[in-house]
């Protein structure tokens, strides 16, 4: 077999693994099972507490991954590898470990001070996007790292010596041209908070119109055998999911001809 | 305008030792060296991206240890160019004035008139990546001496252009630097664009300057040994000093005597240098001229090239001469010819063997 048709076949592979999974819903796919799932008062406000805990999930993580990628990109310090190592934390470590970690850390007294004395996060809204945010970090920062590998630092060099200060330098030349980077790191950390099940349901727990997320929702239509209604929210999680990648797609497609 | 003394900067393993420069006001001090040499860490120390370990390197008068890139008052081109991608080469062009606060007025003229000089107006409103390689490298000269610098760094700045693009843009440089009054740090492995553009010459090897002076001196009479190899010496041969007298030596080289112009330290085992160029040959041995020395000579092969061919002769040691190809016609060049190598006594370089 050629290489042009042995790398295709995995292509295709791929392709078959994925879209056989979702084929393989309408099996059980009932219509009025899924319209009644999607308007269902508590389907819309899982729906609802899914977009919008992703969403301050993923901003909240960028907001620390662009300046912690940068520095690893650009800087020599002590400590710079273990930081680097840190970031596969998340990805090594299972969601559910993780939860249970901050769990964990929320009943040591500097937690329970946390909880006391500044905000509430077990149990709480603030605790779905504490577990997406820690789980989602890590891939962000690794991910924006190699966006800013690839913008050569000569060029910050280069507006330095044109009169920019660092910060003016990296505001109108590296973010910049770290921008389809930037874009797919954010996509990638919502997608990946919207779908995330085992951090939160350990630190959010599985509270209707509170903390029930769609993947909690999912998990919890599935545990009570009702196979129609998870069919019917697994499609409402993947249509929301391939909506925002088709316009993470576009996006992108505009930055590169910006 | 720039003193550079004492400098010592290290580069991960690599050390640039004790380096010592100046560039004088409206001069053009072209940084020779093979690649590895230091040259661009000398220059990026001098921008301030890297410390220095000792020394001290001063611009106008003040020292700028310490003193961030933004507010040195450097223009710099680099290798790659370093044009923003992402923003139009009017924007490119407008990039320093927007970082400092300048309003359009006062930083317009200037660059309407480097447009102008650098013949770039067509391409105001295209992005980088749609130029080609001479007119990026017109845009980063304008957008560098656009932000009106004190000194102008330029690391290489033609070495990825095809050789006629070049020399075209030697001629754009020196035009831009009479117009304007530059003073500039030039860095480059090529000879030919040192010679072109430069008042004065630094050669670095291994980290360390290893001569520098006017370019011609450089050129012509190499300190070492190994800057004559660096500046391609053609003809360059172990001799020894057999007389000094009246100014003038005798060396003996191979199986021929040489009269050269002896230098203070003349004595005793020397490499004798001589450029191509300095080399005329005549068909006939009976020509008066005032060149010192009439070496008969054999042609050993003529090598083709452009515009000059370098043509080995056998003069009791090997000497190279070059000679247009009409020349080499006229005089009939060919293995075996006999001919007449004539060599001024100042053209014959003496390098001590211990230098």
């Amino acid at each position: 077999m050629t290489l042009r048709r042995s790398t295709l076949a995995a292509a295709f592979a791929v392709l078959l693994l994925y879209g056989g999974l979702i084929l393989s819903l309408a099996w059980f796919l009932d219509g009025a099972a899924v319209r009644s799932a999607v308007q269902s008062e508590r389907t819309l406000a899982a729906a609802r507490l899914s977009l919008v805990a992703a969403t301050l999930a993923a901003t909240l993580a960028l907001l620390l991954a662009v300046p912690a990628a940068y520095a690893l990109s650009r800087y020599r310090f002590r400590g710079r590898e273990l930081v680097d190592t840190v970031l596969e934390f998340p990805i090594i470590v299972s969601p559910a470990a993780l939860g249970a970690m901050l769990l964990i850390f929320f009943n040591n007294p500097l937690g329970e001070w946390i909880q006391d004395n500044v905000l509430r996060f077990v149990f709480s809204f603030a605790g779905i996007v504490l577990a997406q945010f820690v789980t989602v970090l890590g891939v962000a920062a690794r991910l924006l790292k190699t966006s800013f590998d690839e913008v050569p630092a000569e060029l910050e060099t280069v507006a330095r010596t044109l009169g920019a200060t660092p910060r003016h330098a990296f505001f109108t030349v590296t973010l910049p041209l770290a921008r389809r980077g930037l874009i797919a790191a954010f996509v990638l950390a919502w997608a990946k908070a919207l779908g995330e099940f085992g951090a939160t349901i350990m630190v959010a727990g599985t509270m209707a119109m509170r903390t029930e997320t769609l993947p909690v929702a999912i998990f919890l239509r599935l545990a009570s055998a009702d196979i129609e209604g998870t069919v019917a929210l697994i499609l409402v999680l993947v249509s929301i999911g391939l909506a925002a990648l088709y316009a993470t797609r576009r996006l992108l497609g505009k930055a590169v001809h910006a | 305008m720039l003193e550079i003394e004492a400098l010592t900067v290290a580069a991960g393993s690599f050390r640039l030792c004790d380096v010592n420069l100046g560039v004088e006001r409206g001069e053009c001090h072209a940084v020779l060296g093979p690649s590895g040499s230091g040259k661009s860490t000398l220059l990026h120390t001098v921008l301030g991206v890297l410390p220095l370990l000792q020394g001290s390197i001063r611009l106008e008068g003040k020292d700028l240890t310490g003193v961030p890139i933004e507010r040195r008052g450097l223009g710099y081109v680099p290798q790659q160019l370093g044009l923003f991608p992402h923003l139009t080469v009017r924007n490119n062009l407008a990039y320093s004035a927007r970082a400092r606060g300048v309003p359009p007025a006062e930083f317009q003229p200037l660059v309407d008139q480097l447009v102008a000089a650098t013949g770039i107006g067509p391409l105001l409103d295209r992005r980088p990546g749609t130029l080609s390689g001479g007119e990026r490298q017109r845009v980063g000269l304008v957008r560098a001496l656009a932000s009106r610098p004190r000194l102008v760094l330029l690391d290489e700045p033609f070495g990825a252009l095809n050789e006629s693009l070049r020399r075209e843009l030697w001629w754009v440089l020196r035009e831009l630097r009479r117009q304007q009054q530059l003073t500039v740090l030039l860095i480059t492995h090529d000879l030919t664009e040192a010679y072109f553009l430069a008042d004065r010459v630094t050669v670095l090897l291994n980290g360390r300057v290893v001569q520098q002076g006017d370019k011609a001196e450089v050129y012509g009479r190499p300190a070492a040994p190994e800057v004559a190899r660096f500046l391609g010496v053609e003809t360059l041969q172990p001799g020894r000093v057999l007389e000094v007298r009246d100014g003038l030596a005798t060396v003996e080289v191979g199986t021929a005597q040489l009269i050269a112009l002896a230098p203070a330290e003349a004595a005793g085992d020397v490499l004798v240098s001589i450029r191509g160029e300095e080399v005329m040959l005549r068909r006939d041995s009976a020509v008066a001229e005032s060149a010192r020395n009439h070496l008969p000579a054999r042609v050993v092969s003529v090598r083709p090239g452009s515009p000059l061919q370098c043509v080995e002769l056998d003069a009791g040691f090997p000497l190279f001469a070059f000679v247009t190809r009409a020349a080499c016609e006229e005089l009939d060049l060919r293995p075996a010819a006999t001919v007449t190598a004539l060599i001024k006594a100042s053209a014959v370089h003496l390098i001590p063997r211990s230098a």
